[in-house]
């Protein structure tokens, strides 16, 4: 990572020290060391040690402002454990805030005071961003995304002939060649997004979709100038490679003269475009942004799509992308889907804007050098798995499909993880010429 | 009047004005602004973020430690009812209390210094809150279960004003550069939570059924 300079130290206090408003000057003032939050963290239930304590992670960025901003901090450092930004103190921080937090914001949520932990670390993770210590791995993603204009360095050619087979097979199976998967059309009432991992690896997701497009008989497009939802540098904490992303999605939203941009299922993508998009380009959107989530609830609202919940005959359960729940208020909707997918639906225990973390989320799947730490921690998941005894998790977040994968294989559960889309298409129900 | 009340008028000038400080400092730099489409009922969430957001059957930190909750419960309601009582000896009115009251009085304050004990006994006995804390968290506490004891005893006997005033000086002049600020900042981090949640409407939580 370098030698840290004198220069480099003053650009991460710069972002602890400068306040465009009083949040953040708040919550680094708030804390009163209670220590009630660590069970709300899924990193301190699996493994009870001080440092997964999400207290210790709001106070190791506390600790470096008080030194540099407080008379106390500044006077008598050890009084109130204000420390210096050093090496030492770098490394704690990048473990603890990168490598031990999947910003998940449960603890928020739960904070005896109303510390915004989650914030919190998203600052902390800004000033490491701003002093170049961003994990490798996570920076190699956002640099992907910033070279490539996707975090897969998906080629235009190569995405242009995987939506080209899955047209071809979607008019074969509804039988019309009417059957589209749009790209780059103008005008059009609504420009979805895709997370990467679809084309890479999950396609059969962007047929779905399709499928309930089809159905819906929408006027939609995709994009191959910019249909990446994600946007890592919300992770990374690197606010000038996050606003380059999303200047790109409104870009292209302009360019196609689209009237809305459906975010496709994932967490983080939508927070970072609809939350947190307006304000990294600092001005209000011209169009409605929207969730893929919320826009299927629509259809089937306005009765646009007819479903059939009797074909469905295992069990189904939810994870609640946190990004999308917690910290995006998206929380009926899905559940309004499913029930009219399946009549076998359990809830998870907790569930909602109280559910766990799965443990991909804050960039860990894309830091490698945290896996056994991100697999570890997701027992909690994998056991909250098994005690709704469902055969099918659905989840509406591509990162979360992976992760969930994954505890799938690890803790040997035997559940399948779908996503809304594959099963609202799964049980559509289509005009009688279509079937 | 004598120089010890003189103290206490001085150490609480000099307070008042420090915490104005930074009252002052966050009402100047004010809330975020945020471009994006609000979907919320703002004022709602706040309410909520002071009420039913905090009640044991919505937090973790409360009904999870319940034992603790409690204790802090009455360790603040000890806190409040003796700054409460410290205007009423400085302006002269605690004669007003009959013996009665002054014994009830008492023996709430002897119950929520023992509480403040308990929490001090937690965070040196239990090995991840000892690592999370520093000095300040300990003078914080001895500091606020003396001044709880100090207006108990004064209540009890009027000839302890010196130490009284001694502690409830001390107590003044630290409270706003440790974590005794919380006392306002909590307000503040309290609004921000509402307003955040309530912005993309995930609080009030009676919005949703889940």
């Amino acid at each position: 990572m370098g030698v840290l300079t004198e220069e480099i130290k003053q650009r991460g206090l710069e972002v602890l020290s400068s306040h465009g408003n009083s949040k953040l000057l708040t919550h680094l003032n708030s804390c009163v060391h209670c220590g009630l939050c660590s069970n709300s963290c899924v990193y301190y239930k699996v493994d009870a040690d001080e440092h997964y304590v999400p207290a210790k992670k709001v106070d190791i960025v506390a600790s470096i402002y008080r030194r540099y901003n407080t008379f106390l901090g500044k006077t008598l450092p050890k009084l109130t454990n204000a420390r210096d930004l050093d090496e030492t103190s770098i490394d704690e921080l990048v473990d603890l805030l990168f490598g031990s937090c999947t910003m998940c914001g449960r603890c928020t949520l739960h904070c005896s005071i109303g510390v915004d932990i989650g914030y919190v670390v998203r600052k902390g993770r800004e000033m490491l961003s701003a002093m170049g210590y961003v994990p490798k791995t996570l920076q190699a993603t956002v640099d992907a995304a910033i070279e490539t204009g996707n975090n897969m360095s998906i080629s235009t050619e190569e995405f242009v002939d995987t939506l080209k087979w899955l047209e071809d097979d979607l008019q074969y199976e509804l039988d019309d060649e009417n059957a589209n998967i749009p790209l780059n059309e103008k005008s059009k009432n609504v420009m979805y997004t895709l997370n990467p991992r679809e084309p890479k690896f999950f396609p059969l997701s962007i047929s779905a979709m399709a499928k309930v497009f089809y159905a819906a008989k929408e006027s939609w497009t995709l994009s191959t100038e910019m249909y990446d939802v994600t946007n890592y540098a919300f992770f990374s904490g690197n606010m000038d490679e996050a606003n380059i992303i999303a200047q790109r999605m409104d870009t292209e939203m302009k360019n196609l003269d689209a009237t809305k941009c459906v975010l496709a299922e994932c967490g983080h993508g939508s927070r970072a475009y609809k939350w947190e998009g307006p304000n990294y380009l600092g001005r209000k959107l011209p169009y409605e942004v929207t969730t893929s989530v919320e826009l299927l609830a629509q259809y089937i609202r306005d009765g646009r799509i007819k479903l059939d919940p009797e074909r469905l005959s295992e069990v189904v359960t939810l994870h609640d992308p946190c990004n999308l729940a917690r910290s995006g208020g998206v929380i009926e909707e899905q559940r309004y889907i499913l029930s009219h997918v399946t009549k076998n639906f359990v809830e998870m225990t907790p569930h909602g804007v109280d559910n766990f973390c799965c443990g991909g989320g804050g960039g860990q799947l894309a830091m490698s050098e945290y896996n056994e730490r991100r697999m570890k921690i997701a027992k909690v998941k994998a056991d909250q798995i098994k005690s709704t005894g469902a055969s099918i998790v659905a989840t509406p977040c591509h990162n979360c499909v992976d992760q969930l994968t994954q505890i799938d294989q690890h803790y040997k559960l035997g559940v399948k993880i779908m996503t809304l889309a594959e099963l609202v298409a799964d049980a559509l129900v289509l005009d009688e010429e279509k079937k | 009047m004598f120089w010890y009340h003189w103290m206490m008028i001085v150490s609480l000038a000099i307070s008042m004005l420090a915490c104005l400080a930074h009252i002052i400092k966050l009402i100047r730099l004010g809330k975020p602004i945020d471009y994006s489409q609000k979907a919320g009922d703002i004022s709602s969430a706040i309410k909520y973020s002071f009420t039913k957001a905090m009640s044991p059957a919505k937090k973790e930190s409360a009904y999870l430690h319940l034992p603790t909750y409690t204790a802090g419960i009455i360790y603040h309601l000890g806190t409040f009812l003796s700054i409460f009582l410290f205007f009423m000896i400085i302006l002269d009115l605690h004669e007003l209390l009959n013996t009665v009251l002054d014994i009830v009085i008492i023996g709430f304050l002897a119950l929520s210094t023992i509480s403040g004990i308990g929490i001090l006994i937690k965070r040196l006995s239990k090995k991840t809150l000892k690592a999370l804390s520093n000095p300040d968290d300990y003078i914080s506490n001895i500091l606020v279960n003396l001044y709880q004891l100090a207006t108990a005893y004064v209540l009890f006997d009027s000839s302890a004003i010196v130490i009284y005033t001694m502690i409830t000086s001390a107590l003044l002049l630290y409270l706003p550069l440790g974590k005794l600020k919380h006392a306002f900042y909590f307000f503040a981090a309290r609004y921000h939570l509402g307003y955040f949640y309530g912005w993309r409407n995930v609080w009030p939580i009676s919005n949703h059924k889940n």
